[in-house]
């Protein structure tokens, strides 16, 4: 019993990363910008995060700078994109690359090298009076802020897309930007804000990495991450309720594949760290029938 | 006599070059079933969006209810109580009715009163007669359905004057009928409405009062008083001002020549499944012989494409067998039809026609990159062989281009249009199939392009010419067939040719 | 204007590009260098002329190139049909990895190397092209973006790199990292000095793209479908065979790109080679295909123009301690602007 609650506790910890980050991807996507540069933000909030929090030994502070990287991305992606009508992939793929350089850049400005490394300071926990004690559910409650932050994130999100009305206006745009147009919703003005709010909460999720998972930076920390979250958005149909599920069922695959490499002896490990990726893959084949689009994501929109 | 509800003094709007719209004045009354009647081009549309703010005029002023009003956007016009109801439905295919008409509606961001939207859009479809389901997606609905909530959307933000584009492209008789009946119920309550068509039908049904445009000019107004089929067939399709309509039209020596008695195209009873902007085809059948031009007559989205597209891919038939010299290519790729000396020149000649990247010469290998001449081994590309025909073609063709390396996207209009029919000749030619291929040109590459056809007639070759314009099919064509709706109303010789009666026929009167 | 006129222009218009693209990349360096408190002069000299200064620049140069090159055409041949090979990496790895899998199994045969190089060239084709196949495939037939499946494919061919790199028939038993045994003699290519002996097959993949791409049924097809899919399908090219056709070609050139890496530079393989400066191949290869707007035919010069500033920025971390991912950095804006100029001037020509 006390093996699957801390198998659950740690899921949880990656569940938080996937699904922030997927959110993240999904809530622009709803306004038609396919945000591919996911990893490159979790890179560089990664970084920026770890370091504000290290420096001002907030956690808080950490966070903040984390999410302000992401809407950095957000908005250079929202401006390009809308001004010059630049292709959402390429200027995807150039802000990856551009987040993983800034990363390290940045950690070496500030910290360069030091025999021993710095630790980040510890996000404050949130424990839920005796639900926290009893087992298997408390492998779901008995975390840091964040955690709680990703459920509430997760609930808001299905909250605006499903229950708003500008969250119907939003998904609008998504499917049908003439739609949108023709009842008097700035196409544009919508797509900047969901782009720059997506970023900042994948750069939450960058920040997670470093601030509350390993407490330390090390280069390439998020390790392709930021693009499975791009796969579970996809496969999530762009719905914030199916993106916690997709972001725990990679979780739990993450995850298991660690613990088996340890306890396998049979089959070589490099399989198990192969697992999530070829999953994601397999996924999206069997899922195909199951998998919508908003019908304009990735498109630009003029009118005439 | 009503007050002027809409009037436009001296609208102008050009798209780059392209002229839309030439010192349009236009006046629309309160109470009004006003129509906008025109071929396809004409402007109508152009007009209205610029009225809903969805484009600026370059010129001109807008009054409306006497007050100058400036419409910047589709927010601007709804405020003025303007609902439009689009050529191309505007709804959102994910969501339901209740979803599409809450979209635009005022009020709280914050919540969704699905409940209580949907009763007000009950009582406002009730009261004008417009039902629909109200939880369905919209995808799953019908083309009317899906009009009729786009009218309920335009009156439940308040319309008093409802704009619709072409409304019954994709609607039954009965619907329509019923939408008339909609349509006298709205007036009573106070709603203005304007009625954009190409339907002469529909507009002696309908309308109290008709604006009639030509090539981007009002041509006039007519009151319900005047109203009558010729007067709108000839203002329709005919050039008001008689000295400009000799020098207008190209002239073109169609000899007399022989007719095979073989056909080379044979289509017979071929059905396509329609979809949102073409109503398909229904069941068609003609012959077309060598030594003939033949001509489909057609106002756009009638199935004219359709036809132009299932010679070059038979694969889109429903039913139905299509044959080329007596054989059939029901189950045949492009490049098995094109082996068999057919060729094509696509409807727009930008999106379908080019590489706009490539250069002349390898627009004029696309389509023949199968053919042996131009291969070598199989697997090379000859491109000196490929030189001499686009040389060819550019001789030919006077296509005017230093050589055959320029960029195609280089190329005027009238010079890439000759390139595509020109790359058509490459290879011996049995039939051409041709949509379009003057539209925009000036008048002295018409009577280019149509010399060149007339060649490949008299040579006793084919050629299936798919087009909007009726005087250049009457110039040219051998015989013309007229289509509307998807089906095949009439093929006229060329001693019948009535510019009346087949005018009257492609309104589907 | 005369039609004559306006192809120079477009020439001239083509050349101010790439020199706006020059002046911009070494702007950007210049701001970032002066930001953290360099020389820029000292800076820009190191970047630039390091190459030239020493045979051991030129010959890490071309090393960097040969790679370079072949990470390069494979973003850009499934480019040309506007879809995005992230995958050169893996397909790198794939081929190198399944190159030294073949030569370390025919070793003991002793086959001479007029026979083992060409083999194992033949192995980094075939195994590149295929890795790169699966994602021409899941595009073509489930519509799952190649972007995403290329970059999961990276991550498979690491860990497989890996695998074999740790396997008992491969491993190097006297190491503690994943690294394999040294292939025999005759699978390995030797040198001309400095250069390495594989600079013969960038020649010839160089000429290899260019017939083609600019000679072939297959590569007017492929041209044709980037440039209008709707008139190539109108006129008879099936766009699935095409792009799987596309991909295939890309992955082979970096299969060979993998298996030279193996057989010319490390004679093994090692866990994640094919890195240079900090990053790897593949994704410098997208950003050298995008400065030349994914011309094959321009690519050769621009793999050329990275390396000198690869081993510049080497050398400028080395000399002068200016972290390396500052020119790293610097290319991805500057592709993000010569990517804005181009759109900004393609819309005045249209």
């Amino acid at each position: 019993m006390a093996f699957i609650t801390s198998f659950i506790e740690s899921v949880l910890v990656y569940t938080t990363v996937y699904t922030l980050a997927s959110l993240g991807i999904l809530i622009s996507g709803r306004t038609g910008i396919f945000n591919v540069a996911g990893e490159g933000i979790m890179l560089a909030s990664a970084s920026a995060g770890f370091l504000a929090a290290f420096l001002s030994g907030s956690w808080l502070i950490g966070f903040l700078a984390g999410a302000l990287m992401g809407a950095f991305f957000g908005l250079i992606l929202a401006f390009v994109h809308e001004t010059f009508k630049v292709n959402q992939f390429i200027l995807g793929i150039c802000l990856v690359i551009f987040g993983s350089g800034l990363s390290d850049l940045l950690y070496k400005l500030v910290i360069g090298v030091r025999l021993s490394a710095p630790i980040a300071p510890d996000t404050l926990r949130i424990t839920i009076p005796f639900l926290s004690k009893v087992p298997i559910i408390s492998g779901f409650l008995n975390h840091d802020v964040i955690v709680y932050f990703m459920y509430a994130a997760t609930f808001t999100a299905w909250w605006f897309f499903y229950r708003t009305k500008i969250g119907l206006e939003t998904r609008a745009i998504g499917e049908n930007p003439k739609a949108a147009d023709v009842v008097g919703i700035n196409v544009s003005r919508r797509r900047y804000l969901a782009t720059i709010i997506g970023s900042s909460l994948i750069g939450i999720a960058g920040a997670y990495l470093t601030i509350a998972i390993t407490k330390t930076y090390s280069p390439d920390i998020s390790a392709g991450r930021g693009f499975m979250a791009v796969g579970i958005a996809i496969f999530a149909s762009w719905k914030p309720q199916r993106a916690i599920l997709g972001g725990f069922i990679f979780a739990f695959i993450e995850v298991m594949s660690f613990q088996l490499q340890i306890i396998s002896d049979k089959i070589p490990y490099q399989f198990f760290l192969m697992l999530p990726f070829i999953s994601i893959l397999v996924i999206m084949v069997v899922f195909k029938k199951h998998i919508e689009f908003p019908a304009s994501v990735g498109k630009p929109y003029s009118r005439e | 006599m009503a007050a002027d509800y809409i009037n436009c003094k001296n609208i102008s709007k050009a798209f780059g070059v392209v002229k839309a719209l030439d010192s349009i004045d236009f006046v629309v009354k309160k109470g009004e079933i006003h129509g906008l009647l025109g071929e396809n081009g004409a402007g109508k549309s152009t007009l209205m969006n610029i009225l809903y703010g969805l484009y600026r005029p370059n010129k001109g002023e807008i009054f409306l209810d006497g007050k100058k009003t400036i419409i910047k956007s589709p927010l601007d016009s709804i405020k003025n109580g303007i609902g439009m109801v689009h050529q191309i439905s505007t709804l959102v295919p994910e969501f339901t009715a209740v979803e599409n008409i809450m979209l635009g509606s005022e009020g709280e961001k914050l919540t969704l009163h699905t409940a209580r939207e949907r009763e007000k859009i009950k009582e406002i479809s009730e009261e004008f007669g417009l039902q629909f389901p109200v939880d369905v997606k919209i995808k799953e609905l019908s083309a009317g359905i899906k009009q009729k909530i786009e009218i309920v959307r335009a009156l439940y933000s308040g319309a008093t004057l409802l704009i619709l584009d072409e409304p019954t492209t994709s609607l039954v008789e009965s619907e329509f009928q019923q939408l008339l009946k909609s349509l006298k119920v709205f007036v009573e309550k106070g709603v203005t409405v304007v009625f954009i068509t190409h339907k002469i039908k529909e507009v002696m049904e309908a309308c109290t009062a008709v604006t009639v445009m030509r090539k981007g000019k009002v041509q006039a107004r007519v009151e319900k008083e005047e109203l009558g089929i010729e007067k709108l067939v000839k203002l329709m399709f005919m050039e008001q001002n008689i000295e400009v309509t000799e020098s207008a039209l190209p002239k073109v020596n169609l000899p007399e020549i022989e007719i095979s008695k073989n056909p080379v195209l044979q289509v017979k009873n071929i059905s396509i499944t329609g979809n949102d902007t073409s109503p398909g085809l229904k069941d068609i059948s003609f012959d077309i012989f060598g030594g003939e031009i033949f001509g489909v007559a057609a106002v756009s989205g009638n199935g004219e494409k359709n036809i132009a597209e299932c010679i070059i891919n038979p694969s889109v038939l429903h039913s139905g067998d299509i044959l080329i010299n007596g054989e059939s290519i029901k189950n045949n790729s492009p490049l098995d039809v094109f082996a068999k000396g057919v060729s094509y020149t696509p409807e727009d000649r930008i999106k379908e026609g080019i590489l706009n990247e490539g250069s002349i010469k390898e627009n004029v290998l696309l389509g023949h990159q199968e053919e042996e001449r131009f291969l070598k081994k199989k697997l090379f590309i000859d491109w000196n062989e490929t030189a001499l025909a686009a040389r060819d073609v550019i001789k030919e063709f006077n296509v005017d281009t230093p050589d055959e390396e320029l960029s195609m996207r280089r190329l005027s209009g009238g010079n890439i249009q000759k390139a595509i029919i020109g790359r058509a000749f490459v290879s011996p030619l049995k039939l051409l199939v041709t949509h379009n291929p003057t539209s925009g040109l000036d008048i002295s590459t018409v009577e280019f392009i149509f010399k060149k056809l007339v060649e490949l007639r008299n040579s006793g070759s084919s050629v299936l010419f798919v087009n909007e314009d009726l005087d250049e099919l009457m110039i040219v064509s051998d015989r013309i067939a007229v289509l509307h709706d998807g089906k095949l109303k009439g093929i006229f010789k060329r001693s019948e040719y009535d510019k009346y009666k087949i005018g009257l026929m492609m309104i589907g009167g | 204007m005369t039609q004559k006129n306006k192809a120079y222009s477009l020439i001239l218009n083509n050349l101010i590009i790439y020199g706006i693209a020059i002046i911009l990349a070494l702007g950007v360096i210049s701001i970032f260098v002066a930001i953290l408190g360099y020389n820029v002069w000292d800076a820009l000299r190191t970047l630039l002329t390091t190459s030239f200064k020493s045979s051991f620049g030129f010959s890490e140069t071309i090393k960097k190139a040969i790679p370079l090159l072949f990470a390069t055409y494979a973003f850009t041949i499934p480019f040309m049909i506007k879809f995005f090979n992230i995958g050169g990496w893996g397909q790198m790895l794939f081929g190198g990895t399944m190159t030294v899998v073949v030569g370390l199994t025919l070793g003991p045969l002793g086959l001479p190397a007029i026979i083992m190089i060409p083999l194992l060239l033949l192995v980094g084709i075939v195994s590149g092209g295929v890795f790169a196949l699966v994602a021409g495939f899941l595009k073509a037939k489930y519509n799952i973006n190649p972007i995403i499946s290329t970059i999961m494919l990276n991550f498979i061919a690491y860990q497989f790199v890996n695998f074999i790199a740790t396997s008992d028939a491969f491993k190097d038993p006297l190491e503690g990292h994943p690294i394999t045994q040294k292939l025999s003699e005759s699978s390995l290519m030797g040198f001309f000095g400095e250069i390495p002996a594989s600079i013969i097959v960038a020649f010839i993949a160089i000429i290899f793209v260019y017939l083609v791409m600019k000679r072939t049924r297959l590569g007017f097809e492929i041209t044709s479908v980037g440039q209008n899919l709707i008139a190539s399908q109108t006129y008879g090219i099936n766009f699935s065979k095409t792009i799987m056709v596309a991909f295939f070609i890309g992955g082979a050139l970096a299969g060979i790109g993998g298996s030279l890496e193996v057989i010319n530079i490390h004679g093994k393989l090692i866990e994640g080679f094919a890195k240079t400066s900090g990053a790897q191949f593949g994704i410098f290869g997208v950003l050298t295909s995008l400065v030349v707007a994914g011309n094959p035919l321009a690519v050769p010069f621009a793999a050329f123009f990275m390396s000198v500033l690869l081993v510049g920025a080497d050398s400028l971390q080395r000399t002068m301690q200016v972290p390396v991912e500052v020119v790293f950095l610097s290319q991805a804006i500057i592709v993000m602007f010569v990517v804005i100029i181009r759109e900004k001037y393609g819309k005045g020509n249209k």
